[in-house]
């Protein structure tokens, strides 16, 4: 068996209609992922995650190249692929007229899982995605959250050795969030591999251990977050609050060209693209004159790294 | 084979827990006998041509065909309801193959048609007094099995292909008034006019009701019933054939 959970070789969707010129979806990706790791595939709307998923996930077949999870090809062995996986895709793919319990139980029965085993694993997840009280109400009865939870809690059902999880955390509350993204964790340890897309980025910058950032189908950068930042080296945090908004401060802020910058109440943050020896000289001019409350400056964060890589001119790296 | 008895688990957990599946499924048909069918037999008596048969006699096959047609058109809308969730394609990357997902539907529909005969004839012989011949139970059977599996992957054809729920609705309406009317479900074709009656003959329904009044009631001719078995049994493989490649086509 491959050392590998998933092999992507020059993979290709195009998509074609009549009368339009054709979507390269995904254009040429090539990356291998190890076992028993979360791997983020990071990218604006349109970037091509999900199709690149929907290719790994056996939905979608590649216009060209290959992939493979774990050694099996997603085309020639698409049975043995889907054995091996479980997803979560980005609607919420739920059962609409079977009950909460129905649905981890019919879930369980595709899967091939025993009834005794189905019915405990089952019991645990109500537990654990605190959906007891509404276990035997039907999902078309529960709301977007709920539903979501129950979409999430089935790949909890399986042990599948690789997970695929497409904006997982869309309509969970912040408390749930924490928790899953414990269970993900979790999973790991035990030797899963776990592949999602999001578009939170703090979400893949407290879970991932490696992430891909691809954008119009093309990879952009590819590593862990340490490795990442120093592809973005140079980009600085500087977050400041005055007791209250300057008047021109706007002006002031569009004449640095900072790579994004919001206006908030009295406070300002922006990111910029500098010398190392200039971001002081930035912080005085801002403050000069001025009664600051409080500045902060840091090092890149992953959604600075991400902004400033996916406009970047000429976006070959990786 | 677990991948079928999933799909086949799965159906049959929605259906039986839905009142509105369960009233579609097997009650309607049988209120269209009861209710129809008697005020018809009651009105008209005897259709012509066909001896001491009587109404409610002649229409039990038409019930029959109706109730497979019936059921296949409403596991097709399913296609639907579980493409606009999202769970159409997450089902399709359960470890099963497409034809598995589609063969599972299939052996639901045709359970739950041969569920709807037996209730139809048993209902029909106590009610009505409906004289069913009993020794060929299983031919009938046979053809509700084959008819509710060609309907089936008939209407999957036009579910997978067509995008939109309000235009898929419309065909089935138009399906619906077509295939049923322009058939021998509510009349004996040979008193109407040849233009009428060549339609009918073309319509596969016809073959379905020809074979099912044979087996339920007695008329027809056994050559020409074998021949328009025959016919079905082609139009449900070409049907299948397609509703597989179309089911391939999904992403």
């Amino acid at each position: 068996m491959s050392e590998f959970a998933l092999e992507v070789e020059n993979l290709v969707k195009v998509y074609a209609s009549r009368g339009k010129p054709p979507i390269r979806a995904v254009d040429g990706m090539s990356f291998r992922v190890p076992r028993g790791i979360i791997f983020g595939l990071l990218g604006p709307n349109g970037a091509g995650k999900s199709t690149l998923l929907r290719m790994l996930s056996t939905l979608t077949l590649p216009t060209d190249g290959t992939a493979k999870i774990l050694g099996y090809d997603v085309v020639k062995k698409p049975i043995e692929v889907r054995k091996r996986i479980s997803s979560v895709i980005q609607a919420t793919a739920v059962e609409l007229f079977l009950s909460v319990k129905d649905n981890l139980l019919t879930y369980a029965r595709f899967q091939g899982l025993d009834k005794a085993t189905a019915a405990r694993r089952a019991d645990a997840l109500i537990v654990e995605f605190q959906l007891g009280p509404e276990v035997d109400r039907k999902v078309q009865d529960l709301s977007g959250g709920f539903r979501r939870r129950v979409q999430v809690a089935k790949v909890f059902m399986v042990d599948t050795p690789v997970l695929f999880l497409d904006e997982f955390s869309t309509g969970m509350d912040p408390i749930l969030k924490r928790q899953v993204m414990n269970l993900l964790r979790a999973e790991v340890e035990k030797g899963r591999t776990i592949i999602l897309t999001t578009q939170v980025l703090s979400e893949a910058e407290d879970l991932c251990d490696d992430i891909l950032i691809i954008d119009r189908g093309k990879q952009i950068a590819r590593g862990d977050l340490n490795t990442l930042k120093l592809l973005s080296h140079g980009v600085y945090e500087i977050n400041l609050a005055f007791d209250h908004l300057p008047e021109n401060i706007q002006a002031e802020i569009a004449a640095l060209s900072p790579i994004r910058s919001t206006i908030e109440a009295n406070a300002i943050d922006l990111t910029l693209k500098i010398e190392e020896d200039r971001v002081m000289d930035v912080v005085s001019a801002l403050s000069r004159n001025r009664h600051v409350l409080r500045v902060e400056v840091r090092g890149a964060s992953l959604e600075d790294i991400f902004v400033e890589l996916t406009t970047r001119e000429g976006k070959e790296l990786a | 084979m677990n991948a079928i008895s999933a799909v086949v688990y799965r159906e049959a957990k929605i259906r039986a827990t839905n009142f509105t599946f369960i009233f579609w499924d097997l009650f309607f048909p049988l209120l269209y006998m009861l209710v129809f069918g008697v005020g018809i037999n009651t009105a008209i008596g005897a259709p012509t041509g066909l001896g001491n048969v009587n109404y409610n006699e002649f229409f039990l096959a038409g019930i029959l065909a109706m109730a497979s047609f019936a059921i296949a058109s409403n596991t097709s809308w399913s296609f639907f309801l579980d493409r606009d969730n999202g769970i159409f394609y997450e089902m399709l990357t359960y470890p099963m193959s497409r034809s598995e997902y589609l063969l599972g539907k299939v052996i639901f529909n045709v359970l739950i048609s041969i569920g709807q005969a037996a209730l139809t004839l048993v209902v029909g012989r106590l009610v009505l007094g409906i004289r069913v011949q009993w020794a060929k139970l299983p031919l009938l059977l046979t053809a509700m099995a084959i008819g509710t599996a060609g309907w089936f992957f008939f209407y999957a054809i036009f579910a997978l292909r067509i995008r939109r729920n309000d235009l898929f609705n419309s065909i089935t309406s138009v399906f619906y008034f077509v295939f049923m009317f322009a058939s021998s479900m509510f009349y004996p074709l040979e008193p109407l006019p040849a233009w009428f009656r060549i339609t009918a003959l073309l319509n596969p329904i016809t073959w379905e009701i020809d074979w099912l009044r044979y087996t339920s009631i007695g008329i027809g001719n056994f050559h020409s019933i074998l021949l328009e078995g025959v016919a079905f049994l082609v139009f449900a493989l070409a049907c299948f054939a397609y509703a597989v490649r179309c089911l391939q086509q999904q992403e």
